[in-house]
């Protein structure tokens, strides 16, 4: 009910555009929105703040710093480092991934505690992030020769896509719309619809700030109904074009920390 | 009494018509709100429950324990499914079978669907416990680690089912639940939003299911299935059984009294005091519960029972008066004081349920002490209306003096019972004498006893759920859940103390803020309830000023507090600590040694089996971690799963709470009870770290204390009813010997039926129980019959024997034919596929039987033997 509430909302507020002239090209919205969303500045470093709620409003936080570094100009392969500082008993804890736009992404786990260097090898890139409603591809961006993307509409402020993955058994969903800031190319909204066609997971964008002219994302929710509960991100300490060293993202730096990017 | 005999005869039609009436008004009373909701909204509809829970109270402590748990840790009930095939030499690892297995999880994921008032009901399909909806985190070669689905679809090859099996019993979380030990056969749980839809969900599996043509066999069990089924069969056997029944009533009444019209109105007026009963109890709101679903079987007899007094001295005195308003009006002035103090007394004995803290038992009590009153008001009004409506002529060739087929029936009972009598009599010594070891084997018997109850167990061997019942619990875990909570002493958790204790922590710190943090402490812990409250709040206090903060000396003051109450709050997250985690786990290796115990789940397996797969992959690294945070980090990658919701089921996400599945393969109350035992002792002789505690949930430990609420209830309820029936017929009788007398049958009865129960092992269960109410109401009534109709002879005879010879005449005749009629006429309880209504029927014509011996035997030698207490003969040559 409540999400059908949502669209109603969703629908009422933005209304069609019938002046449209000509449909926009899908695929250069899709590529801009990604770029816009997890490419802007060549690299950056954030602050997250994680806060995990679960079906009984129950909350569980993860603090982190996030380092990105873009390998090539544009959509293309990139490299995450993730470090935790909060809660206390994962301190230091270091989650790194290299996004691969042929392939399934590089993906590996320090664990301090347990002195241990681990490679992630999962069958698929839906995972939870950490315990929370988050995929990992959410995260770092699903790649966007998976799913055919169709245009819907243009509204006065989104352009509304339809993505169907190509390959309908390597996922829960059957598909997610999208909609995208027309200015920023930022996704507000994206809704995953199952097989049964309910939507049940949201992704839905808060605040956005605009840091070092990159509209940036800083509060971000995503809710699962199937599982119950949400998980809220809170983005600071935003800075672009820090120039961060590629040889940080690698297995080394996992066990030593880069402070100085850190602090 | 005789003035509502009187009125009756007065305007048969009008109190026959007036019944019927009744009768059907409450019909259809009863039937509007379900056929007609809109308009009959303020009545109540035809309920059904079949929940054992209900047993106890919605707020008794246990149920609202097991709520909150059950709320607190997302665990729902669990259709179980076994499949197993005995022709595949890997059983149900083949491509055929697993893709079944495959197509039956993907099906249950959609049997879901919106009740009422718009809530989602059905299957819960993100706890699914299924090959291809359970995670399989493993070794991917060396420096790796694999978060994969068990099965991701169907298998491809053969070789590829076989690694599915491998795989899942390499993870002990699965090895026992989902994969049988032997590696055959495969068992998925389907969580399912509440028990009261297990039956629907069941049926669209069972659908499903038959359209599968690989030969495997699929068992459908859980205790929530078995209940559910109990009530749909309940509803059948209810239909089939009480016409039976009546049935065959009516057909040992047309023998023994000969006429067809007459022996209608005992049926008649049984089957008005039965719907008029039932109809009662759904007009109150009451739900058609196991327990109440009896009614029917047990206001039958009783209704009948003063009927066959009547209809049976009418039919022996007839040939006296030949006339039917004489003989009905000297028939009811013999026995309209009898048939009301039976009526009170059955009445008591039923009432007295309601010393049970069991709501189906006491609404079966009160509707059934209703159901007394009823049968009584309408018997002494009905048939003698009746009788008076019958044309004269059907009389013609009744009575005592017709000879044919029945003659020898009447002979018989005439020749023998005079002897009987004699008998008793003259032995009278020997045979109390012997009841003196009968009544100690008897009591020896009841101290034998143990209430046993498990609602799989009220379907009969062949049946299907018995049978799944029986392949599952050989082959996994187990079909019954029990849960144990674990948590923290909440006595030791004192947050006042913890407040001291904080604060002198802190102020010994080198922390910039300690002052401040200190003071804090303080004012928030004056509106906290818990230590987990406190920090939080001071977490987000801390966490606001760090935001605010300006300089880098603050910004590193107030992360240095952060960093400090972080660690704080890490060591109150008891379930991370391994000195914790390494209890459960010896608790759950000593839970699993008992028998009746499958397999346990917790946390601990997890743990353990992400870390074996994080270090080597090998059994040796199957262990808990060495430090807190070795677990923390160790979890932190499980939730990286496409799972990581199911650490919830076993442990808070505070870490303060945790949760042991422990799967048994029996659900009957006595092992629950011994493995409750059992952990206490093993909390006592090892004690816990940290204080915790524990606590059982869960539907198999809610039915211990409702066993535990009978046992203690029947015994009470007995007690209790016998008291003040005694009191009851003392006051009566005016008499404190006739009324101790008189309740001796019921005293024999009701040792012999609960002494036989404890001898043949039987164990006390629910429908056993009540019997001993009905075994009160049935015994007594006719030991009133014959103390009554013998003081009433003995007046006129003045003396003993002749008194006896007497009362072995007519009144005992009337006590062996309702002993025979009744006695058999619950047999067809017999045929019933519910064990519940076998025992009921079994142990019904059992309480006849004793009470009419205990009547026509004991009372009599007792009678005899103190004769000159009980009796005030005039002297004899005064009399005329």
């Amino acid at each position: 009910m409540k999400h059908y509430l949502l669209i109603a909302v969703v629908l009422l507020s933005f209304p069609i555009s019938t002046t449209r002239a000509q449909t926009p090209d899908v695929m250069d919205i899709v590529v801009k929105t990604v770029e816009a969303m997890n490419y802007a500045g060549g690299d950056v470093k954030a602050r997250i703040d994680m806060r995990i709620i679960d079906s009984h409003g129950r909350e569980r936080i993860r603090q982190m710093t996030m380092l990105r570094r873009n390998e090539t100009a544009g959509y293309g392969p990139q490299k995450y480092y993730v470090f935790f500082s909060r809660p206390s008993d994962v301190k230091e804890m270091v989650f790194m991934a290299w996004k691969n736009t042929d392939r399934a992404d590089d993906r590996w786990l320090y664990l301090p505690a347990l002195d241990l260097v681990k490679r992630i090898a999962a069958s698929d890139e839906r995972t939870s992030f950490v315990g929370s409603h988050f995929f990992y591809e959410d995260v770092s961006g699903r790649n966007i020769d998976e799913d055919n993307h169709e245009f819907i509409e243009e509204t006065d402020e989104f352009y509304v896509i339809k993505s169907t993955p190509k390959d309908p058994g390597d996922v829960k969903f059957n598909h997610y719309t999208s909609w995208v800031d027309k200015t920023a190319y930022l996704p507000m909204r994206m809704e995953y619809t199952n097989k049964r066609g309910e939507i049940y997971r949201t992704f839905s964008v808060q605040t956005v700030d605009v840091i070092q002219d990159h509209p940036t994302i800083i509060d971000v929710e995503m809710e699962d109904t199937a599982m119950g509960g949400k998980t809220a991100l809170h983005y600071s300490a935003v800075k672009y074009s820090i120039g961060i060293r590629e040889n940080i993202f690698s297995e080394r730096f996992l066990r030593r920390p880069p402070r100085d990017y850190l602090r | 009494m005789n003035f509502l005999t009187n009125f009756a005869l007065a305007a048969p039609r009008a109190f026959i018509w007036g019944a019927v009436v009744i009768a059907f008004s409450l019909m259809a009373l009863v039937a509007a709100p379900t056929l007609s909701p809109t308009i009959a909204q303020f009545l109540q509809p035809l309920s059904i429950d079949a929940d054992p829970e209900n047993m106890l109270v919605y707020d008794e402590p246990v149920r609202v324990f097991n709520r909150e748990r059950k709320d607190t840790f997302s665990l729902y009930d669990l259709i179980v499914i076994g499949v197993v095939n005995d022709s595949h030499e890997s059983g149900v690892f083949s491509i055929a079978s697993l893709s079944d297995i495959y197509d039956l999880a993907e099906f249950a994921k959609n049997i879901q669907w919106a009740n009422k008032q718009g809530e989602i009901e059905g299957v819960v399909p993100i706890d699914l416990i299924t090959p291809s909806t359970m995670e399989d985190v493993r070794q991917a070669g060396p420096g790796a680690v694999d978060f994969n689905w068990l099965m991701d679809g169907p298998p491809q090859s053969e070789a590829e089912a076989l690694e599915v099996r491998d795989r899942a019993l390499n993870q002990p979380i699965l090895y026992g639940s989902l994969v049988s030990e032997d590696g055959r056969s495969i068992a998925l749980y389907i969580p399912i939003t509440s028990k009261g839809v297990s039956y629907r969900v069941a049926q669209q599996l069972r659908e499903r299911i038959a359209s599968y043509n690989s030969g495997d066999q699929y068992w459908i069990t859980g205790l929530p299935v078995a209940q559910d089924q109990f009530g749909v069969e309940m509803f059948i056997q209810m239909g089939i059984t009480t016409p039976l029944a009546t049935g065959l009533l009516f057909l040992l009444l047309w023998f023994f009294f000969r006429n067809l019209t007459l022996v209608a109105s005992p049926i008649m007026v049984a089957m008005l005091s039965v719907t008029i009963t039932v109809c009662l109890l759904i007009a109150t709101g009451h739900s058609i519960h196991i327990m109440t679903s009896m009614i029917p079987i047990f206001v039958m007899p009783i209704a009948v029972l003063d009927s066959i007094h009547i209809l049976s001295e009418f039919h022996d005195r007839y040939p006296e008066f030949k006339d039917r308003r004489v003989t009905i009006k000297h028939v009811m002035s013999k026995l309209a004081l009898p048939m009301f103090f039976t009526s009170i007394t059955t009445g008591i004995g039923f009432m007295s349920l309601n010393f049970m803290p069991i709501p189906p038992l006491q609404a079966f009590g009160t509707f059934v002490g209703i159901g007394v009153v009823v049968a009584w008001f309408l018997t002494v009004t009905l048939i003698p209306a009746y009788i008076i409506m019958m044309p004269e002529r059907k009389f013609k060739n009744f009575g005592i003096n017709k000879t044919g087929a029945s003659g020898e029936a009447k002979s018989f009972l005439h020749r023998t019972l005079p002897a009987l009598g004699a008998g008793a009599i003259q032995y009278s010594r020997p045979i109390l004498l012997l009841m003196i070891p009968v009544a100690a084997i008897a009591l020896y018997g009841a101290s034998q006893i143990v209430a046993n109850d498990n609602p799989v167990k009220w379907f009969g061997k062949e049946h299907n759920i018995r049978q799944a019942d029986a392949v599952l619990n050989n082959a996994f875990g187990g079909s019954y859940m029990a849960y144990l909570a674990l948590g923290p002493d909440q006595n030791a958790q004192s947050l006042d103390l913890y407040t001291d204790e904080l604060e002198a922590r802190i102020l010994t710190r080198e922390l910039a803020k300690r002052e401040m943090l200190a003071s804090l402490v303080r004012d928030i812990s004056k509106t906290v309830t818990s230590r987990t409250e406190l920090l939080s709040a001071l977490l987000a206090t801390v966490e606001a000023q760090l935001h605010s903060a300006k300089s880098d000396i603050e910004i590193s003051a107030w992360e240095d507090a952060l960093s400090f109450l972080d660690i704080e709050r890490a060591q109150t997250e008891i379930f991370k600590d391994p000195d914790v985690l390494s209890y459960m786990s010896k608790l759950q290796a000593f839970i699993e040694q008992d028998a009746a115990v499958g397999k346990s789940n917790s946390v601990v397996e997890i743990i353990k089996t992400v870390y074996r797969e994080l270090i080597s992959g090998e059994d040796a690294d199957y262990r808990i971690p060495d430090s807190a945070a070795g677990v923390a980090q160790t979890l932190i990658t499980f939730q990286n799963s496409h799972r990581p919701h199911d650490l919830w089921h076993y442990v808070t996400p505070d870490y303060q709470e945790a949760n042991i599945w422990v799967q048994m393969k029996s659900g009957d109350n006595q092992d629950m009870n011994r493995v409750d035992a059992l952990v206490a002792q093993y909390f006592i002789d090892n004690p816990p770290p940290r204080n915790l505690t524990h606590q059982w949930f869960g539907l198999n430990y809610i039915n211990v204390v409702w066993q535990d609420y009978i046992t203690v209830g029947t015994a009470k309820a007995l007690v209790g009813s016998f008291i003040i029936i005694t009191l009851l017929l003392m006051v009566l009788f005016r008499s404190i010997l006739w009324g101790l007398l008189a309740v001796v049958p019921l005293g024999f009865s009701i040792a012999m039926l609960y002494g036989g129960i404890g001898l043949v092992g039987k164990s006390l269960d629910a429908p056993i129980s009540i019997l001993g109410a009905i075994s009160l109401g049935l015994a007594v009534d006719y030991a009133i019959h014959f103390v009554m109709r013998s003081r009433d002879i003995a007046k006129e005879q003045n003396n003993w024997p002749d008194t006896a010879r007497n009362v072995f005449g007519e009144p005992a005749r009337a006590i062996v034919r309702n002993v025979l009629i009744l006695g058999v006429g619950f047999l067809p309880l017999l045929i019933a596929p519910l064990i519940p209504y076998k025992v009921v029927g079994v142990m019904l014509s059992g309480i006849l039987i004793l009470a009419g011996i205990a009547t026509l035997i004991i009372l009599p030698a007792l009678m005899s033997l103190l004769e000159g207490r009980l009796f005030k003969f005039r002297p004899t040559g005064v009399s005329s």
